[in-house]
């Protein structure tokens, strides 16, 4: 039942990642990234990880794919339409990627998996526990890091003629 | 060394999405569609990381995914912004159209 649901998910997901790739239109790449980060959060939640499939819904369709689709809006829809790229960099880009999906797949059917411990799977609590003791400060470092990134998106993003 | 497809299919998952990403990034002239492939690529490891944190029964990996989903929102808040600037820069996001640097 789970591999009927993982097989399903993961068709799910790579067939939106090829539709982001490869559908000419920018913002049906954006609904694909939608649908592909679904199918992500589906899977966190088959490999016992629900509280990842949570955070992937919440920041990445609920945060990264609005911000994109407000750029698209921000940009004019006929400067979006592209240049079709060429037939030599698409098959050289091809051969690479497949070879190194190739590679980055042996190594790690190959890579050494420890055998689990003893323990339990770790809960949201055991997780959030440890972001508040054992990781505390890197937990507040990246707050402070997006208190400067706010900031930082600010001046950049700023309208400087019109300002 | 035989491996079963069914025990080892988030391997293959992470392989492929990987891959594509990457294709989308060699591929694409739309800087919009470059940084979304950045994003496939970053999410096909996130799941990896994930996957060896529960194998090990550790929730290292979990919190070390979260803290890597918020370095990629703010990655994607500071990319956009840049794409922004390069659009009023020369009213186009097609990254060919960038050869400023290329000395």
């Amino acid at each position: 039942m789970s591999d009927i649901a993982a097989g399903l998910f993961g068709v799910l997901t790579l067939g939106c990642s090829l539709g982001v790739v490869f559908s000419r239109n920018v913002i049906m790449s954006a609904f694909y990234l939608i649908l592909s980060f679904f199918g992500l959060a589906a899977l966190y939640v088959l490999i016992q990880a629900p509280f990842l499939a949570v955070i992937q819904v919440l920041i990445y369709t609920g945060a990264i794919v609005v911000l994109f689709v407000f750029v698209v809006m921000l940009i004019d829809q006929d400067k979006l339409l592209e240049v079709v790229t060429g037939k030599t960099l698409v098959l050289t880009a091809g051969v690479l990627a497949w070879s190194l999906g190739l590679i980055l797949l042996r190594a790690l059917n190959h890579s050494p998996m420890a055998v689990p411990v003893s323990g339990q799977l770790p809960t949201l609590r055991t997780i959030s526990l440890s972001l508040f003791t054992e990781y505390l400060w890197p937990f507040e470092v990246l707050s402070v890091f997006m208190l400067v990134i706010i900031v930082g998106v600010f001046v950049l993003a700023r309208d400087k003629v019109n300002a | 060394m035989t491996v079963s497809f069914l025990t080892n299919w988030v391997h293959y998952l992470v392989a492929a999405l990987f891959s594509v990403g990457l294709l989308g990034f060699l591929i694409r002239k739309n800087a919009l569609v470059i940084l979304m492939s950045i994003e496939l690529m970053l999410n096909a490891v996130n799941l990896y990381v994930a996957k060896v944190s529960l194998a090990l029964h550790s929730g290292a990996g979990l919190v070390l995914v979260v803290f890597a989903i918020t370095v990629a929102a703010a990655e994607v808040a500071v990319g956009l912004a840049i794409i922004l600037n390069l659009y009023r820069a020369k009213r186009s996001v097609d990254v060919d159209m960038f050869t400023g640097l290329k000395g």
